[in-house]
């Protein structure tokens, strides 16, 4: 133990006390734990209304029940859901939509789900494929292109920005603040 | 501006807006200390949970919020070897700047090209709006420049060698 | 200034005020590009200048043939060479030419002296060439004895510390290849960036420019030649220009040996502009960035504030 160089040990850490300890647990209500497997036949509960045209009744249903409780596994899978809900939808039913949810009751809860759902989907890309080397540069004529272009995940981005410009216009910059403070996470 | 640009700048504006509501807050590790707690991260409770906007997996800010400090961090497109050394090169000069710049951190956060700090004695002292539009002008122009730059270095290459070869011919 | 001048512009300027303003004591020493450095002097009296050069490669020059070039340059002016320096001239300015012209060239010979001294081995590589040609075309492609389809040996200056031009007669051309070294990484894709126009400009505008390659591994040309470095990593670069008959002409030899001299330094002259202006541009973005934040900065106009009277208070600094 004399080799310890105990100057660089972490007492916060240590002692149960510490502002460092704090119970995190403490901050959010006591939620149920929710296996995968009910995560996966809500997804597919979900995809039949998907696939009857309900994307709305779907999209509603999708949020009013986000697996708080689950695994990393079953969020990934309802992420999944929620984000093809939302590429399903066109551009121009966005707004009423939202505006519709947002009316009905436990509607403003929905919507501050939903973007607890955007930004889980911006921040995706990165974990599918963090390794990207620099492509050596072109030759010839083609140095002179406009940067941008095949960029990986710009298609689905373009979604979900589009969707949380939406959302904002209708929620209000409240609910982006509900997402950071929100410990339960989606 | 380009089609996807927009939604993207707004994103990041409205999440900044949101992120920017920052109070005075003393350390409760040390008495009489008053520091950013997303970079001492000492209490857990107060921080809060971080957002990405991403444009695409080359693009994106990391906005880390706590109860008194915002960590903003920005990745800048880098399509091939030119724009990362460019990048690279300007990132370096601005954080070597970063005593003018308040808010400028003096290291990215990994992953990142380049962070800012925002902490709550800088919004009691700026116009909270301002610091906003700062950052969001600092992504479009930052673009630009390296777009910029790179036409130039390849405008004076080509100009350089026809000047040389010339005389050959 | 976009092309280098092949002359040392300082010797020039200082013969041409001795010569016109009469002799003078001058004791200077000069550098030139890649090492070279010139002693302008005069030891005995003020109307004897003396004008010494000391090349890192005169060895190798000498050998492939550099004095019999300078003798050719400078036959009568050339003395023993002065201790340090590996070539002398000496100009006595009263023994000068009478007429103007007779003057001017005396002083461009002498301000040529790196050139000069440097062009041996372009000049030998030419007329290899030109003996070359003569004999393949006595040949078919296929008939042609080894020596001549080959090509002559490959003649190697070491002109910089790590890095060597090299040039290789054959019977169509001659390969003139330069081994640069790039410091750090930025002039590394700079460079990339500017050689790849080289190599393109003669697809694009100049078709009868020498054809210019890049690579960094050592070209074929080089294989087993001492001192090359085949490691092959991104810090050395080979650029290799193929001279061809139209640029090996009697006529035109002198004007190709100067200009291609001069490559090297032109090369590193550009990277290093492009990255001061870039450097500058980044700057100035920088300023204009602090003005943006400033604005943030919530106007504190200090009002003047009055007494009753009228009268102010200035705040003590």
């Amino acid at each position: 133990m004399a080799s310890l160089n105990w100057r660089t040990i972490n007492i916060d850490a240590l002692d149960p006390d510490s502002p460092a300890n704090f119970d995190l647990s403490s901050l959010t209500p006591a939620i149920a734990p929710v296996s995968t497997a009910d995560v996966q036949a809500l997804a597919s509960q979900i995809r039949q209304l998907l696939r009857g045209g309900d994307s709305e009744g779907a999209l509603q249903g999708a949020l009013e029940n986000p697996p708080y409780g689950a695994d990393d596994k079953g969020k990934d899978i309802h992420l999944a859901t929620v984000i093809e809900i939302l590429q399903s939808i066109r551009q121009s039913d966005m707004s009423p939509m939202l505006s519709r949810i947002y009316s009905s009751p436990g509607g403003p809860e929905a919507l501050d789900v939903l973007m607890k759902y955007i930004y889980k989907g911006m921040s995706q890309t990165s974990a599918s494929s963090t390794t990207r080397n620099i492509a050596p540069q072109a030759t010839g004529f083609s140095q002179i292109h406009s940067r941008g272009g095949g960029e990986g995940g710009g298609q689905a981005m373009s979604v979900l920005l589009s969707w949380h410009e939406k959302l904002v216009e209708i929620a209000g910059p409240g609910s982006i603040i509900r997402v950071m403070t929100d410990r339960r996470t989606v | 501006m380009s089609q996807s640009l927009r939604p993207y700048l707004q994103c990041v504006r409205s999440s900044l807006t949101a992120a920017l509501s920052l109070s005075n807050f003393a350390s409760q590790a040390s008495e009489r200390h008053n520091v950013p707690e997303i970079e001492a991260a000492s209490s857990p409770e107060v921080l809060l949970n971080p957002l990405t906007v991403s444009r695409n997996e080359n693009e994106k800010v990391l906005i880390e919020p706590s109860i008194n400090s915002v960590r903003i961090s920005i990745k800048i497109k880098q399509a091939d070897e030119i724009e990362h050394i460019l990048v690279h090169k300007f990132t370096r000069f601005l954080t070597q700047r970063a005593e003018a710049f308040f808010i400028l951190r003096r290291k990215p956060v990994k992953g990142y090209d380049i962070s800012f700090l925002i902490t709550n004695f800088h919004t009691e002292e700026m116009l909270k709006h301002k610091l906003v539009d700062f950052i969001i002008q600092f992504m479009e122009e930052v673009d630009k420049e390296i777009s910029e730059m790179k036409l130039f270095l390849n405008a004076r290459a080509r100009f350089v060698a026809e000047s040389f070869l010339t005389p050959f011919d | 200034m976009l092309l280098l001048d092949y002359q040392n512009v300082l010797i020039e300027s200082i013969l041409k005020d001795r010569f016109a303003q009469g002799p003078g004591s001058i004791d200077q020493v000069v550098s030139d590009f890649d090492g070279v450095t010139f002693h302008i002097s005069t030891p005995e009296t003020k109307s004897k200048i003396l004008i010494s050069i000391s090349v890192k490669c005169f060895p190798e020059l000498v050998q492939y043939g550099a004095q019999a070039v300078l003798e050719r340059e400078y036959g009568p002016f050339i003395v023993a060479p002065e201790n340090g320096y590996d070539f002398s001239v000496q100009v006595d300015l009263e023994a000068l030419p009478e007429d103007q012209e007779a003057q001017d060239d005396l002083i461009r010979r002498i301000s040529l002296l790196k050139r000069n001294a440097m062009a041996a081995p372009f000049e030998q590589a030419f007329d290899e060439f030109q003996h070359l040609q003569a004999e393949a075309s006595k040949y078919t492609s296929e008939q042609a004895p080894q020596g001549v389809r080959e090509g002559g040996e490959v003649r190697a200056i070491h002109y910089r510390e790590e890095e060597a031009i090299y040039i290789k007669a054959s019977h169509d051309r001659v390969t003139v290849i330069f081994s640069t070294v790039f410091r750090e990484e930025t002039d590394r894709i700079f460079g990339k960036v500017f050689l790849q126009e080289f190599v393109d400009a003669r697809r694009r505008a100049i078709q009868n420019a020498p054809q210019v390659l890049f690579q960094n591994k050592p070209p074929l040309e080089l294989q087993g030649i001492p001192g090359v470095n085949d490691s092959g990593s991104g810090d050395i670069g080979y650029i290799t220009f193929v001279l061809f008959p139209r640029h090996l002409t009697n006529q035109r030899r002198a004007e190709v040996i100067s200009h291609i001299q001069t490559f090297r330094d032109y090369f590193h002259y550009h990277i290093k502009a492009s990255k001061a202006f870039i450097h500058s541009r980044m700057r100035r973005r920088t300023a204009d960035f602090l003005q943006v934040l400033r604005r943030a900065r919530p106007e504190t106009e200090e009002k003047e504030r009055k007494t009753a009277s009228g009268r102010t208070f200035k705040v003590q600094g």
